[in-house]
């Protein structure tokens, strides 16, 4: 189930965020060799984790397996402050649009080759599901244009903000994702499961918000 | 020169969105590139090693291809011993086929492969792989007898290349869902007369139907196409291409 995780509720999940962070610095640092990351205490952590910052965890059985952070474009966001090069037009700005980062899955539990991981689906039916229900319906994504097809796939309008560029051993290039119901009936239909990945909790707390 | 890049693969966006055939989409793309260019488009999964030549086909999602060559290519088994399929399965990023001199060294049917592929004006050749929601590794490439692709060109066609394969499958999951939803031709008929319009009484008029029996079609419309009004059967009727 994803937990979705705010500077409302952030404090009971104290040992959760501490998984979350640490995973990160696996996949992000140990794995995928970022090493401008690298953390002494092994805990990825940046100054865009604070209270605006919307966590989302895949928790199964109390340990963190899948992680990704959601930041309002409203605020300074990665691509406002750390990538600006990659927008060559008008950066998307709104509370409709939010900026996809730091997506990743303990290496265990992506299994299937390179398949879309049952954890990474919740991931991205998280987003989506979020979104119909905060009125968010376009994500900023920075990542290698390999992956662009999948979106597209998966009912994602997709629109580049610039062309790739290359960072060390790979390209980036930034785009917005739009996505409506049919994304999401398009997750739900390949995962074979029509019920929400949202924790109950969080299904609850939306509700009363929407 | 960026800014301008992005604006042609804005442009080309708009254009292959109204495709509606895998023709169409290779006419947008070849219209897009022809500048640098580029005549021919194949793009596919990579096949199993020993696959036959009518399995190694059905992997092909987009084509423009010599016919000449493809017979020979796939009746041959070249496809195994082609060092741009090599490439593909075995690194990401883009490339030029010029850059795949190394694979060819010491390996004379991967020289041959390139060499052969020359008699049918395509020396020259860009390869993008990507990667298939189901898994899959595909290759895309355009190739010609000729190319001057300036390296700053590379990440516009990567992208333009990627959103043409993504257009046209998506259009076959529509042809999917299109077959799924399985109207009869009546019903069809009287989802287009609604898309022209004309309300149930017009359209039993045009068809010699009772207005009662009209109204029963266009449920069974709607229930089809899980929709609840007569507005969001057309939108979607239009979507999968039943209508016009």
């Amino acid at each position: 189930m994803i937990h979705i995780i705010d500077a409302g509720n952030i404090l009971q999940y104290r040992e959760e965020m501490e998984q979350a962070y640490r995973l990160r610095h696996q996949v992000f640092v140990d794995e995928m060799k970022w090493e401008d990351l690298r953390k002494p205490d092994s805990r990825e952590t940046d100054q865009f984790d604070d209270g605006r910052a919307l966590h989302m965890l895949y928790i199964q059985d109390g340990t963190v397996l899948g992680y990704q952070r959601m930041l309002p474009t409203t605020q300074p966001h990665l691509l406002s402050e750390v990538m600006p090069e990659l927008c060559e037009g008008e950066r998307p700005v709104g509370p409709h649009v939010w900026e996809w980062t730091r997506y990743c899955v303990a290496r265990a539990h992506r299994e299937r080759g390179r398949a879309l991981s049952p954890i990474a689906n919740a991931l991205l039916s998280g987003i989506v599901e979020w979104g119909l229900a905060s009125g968010v319906n376009t994500i900023i994504i920075e990542m290698d244009p390999i992956w662009l097809l999948r979106l597209v796939q998966l009912y994602f309008r997709v629109i580049p903000l610039g062309l790739p560029r290359r960072y060390g051993q790979g390209d980036v290039v930034a785009v917005t994702a739009a996505f409506d119901s049919r994304t999401l009936a398009r997750l739900r239909e390949m995962r074979g499961d029509n019920r929400s990945v949202l924790a109950p909790s969080e299904q609850a707390a939306r509700r009363a918000l929407s | 020169m960026s800014r301008k890049g992005l604006d042609q693969t804005l442009e080309f966006l708009a254009n292959v969105e109204r495709a509606q055939t895998a023709a169409d989409v290779c006419g947008a793309l070849l219209r897009s590139v022809k500048a640098y260019g580029f005549k021919h488009v194949l793009a596919g999964t990579i096949p199993i090693p020993g696959s036959n030549k009518r399995q190694q086909e059905s992997h092909v999602i987009l084509h423009e291809w010599p016919i000449g060559w493809w017979d020979r290519y796939f009746s041959n088994g070249y496809l195994f011993v082609d060092p741009a399929i090599r490439r593909v399965t075995t690194d990401i990023t883009p490339f030029l086929w010029s850059e795949l001199d190394p694979l060819c060294r010491d390996n004379p049917m991967a020289s041959r492969v390139m060499h052969e592929a020359g008699d049918f004006r395509l020396k020259h050749g860009f390869t993008v792989p990507m990667m298939t929601l189901e898994g899959d590794v595909a290759g895309f490439s355009l190739a010609a007898d000729r190319i001057e692709l300036p390296p700053y060109a590379r990440g516009m066609l990567t992208l333009q290349m990627t959103l043409a394969l993504g257009r046209t499958l998506r259009l076959e999951l529509n042809q999917h869902e299109a077959e799924r939803v399985g109207l009869t031709d009546r019903e069809r008929e009287i989802l287009q007369w609604a898309a022209l319009g004309k309300s149930e009484w017009e359209t039993g008029e045009i068809m010699r139907l009772s207005e009662h029996t009209v109204d029963k079609y266009m449920r069974d419309v709607r229930r089809k196409l899980r929709v609840t009004s007569r507005t969001q059967a057309v939108a979607e009727g239009l979507r999968l291409q039943l209508i016009s």
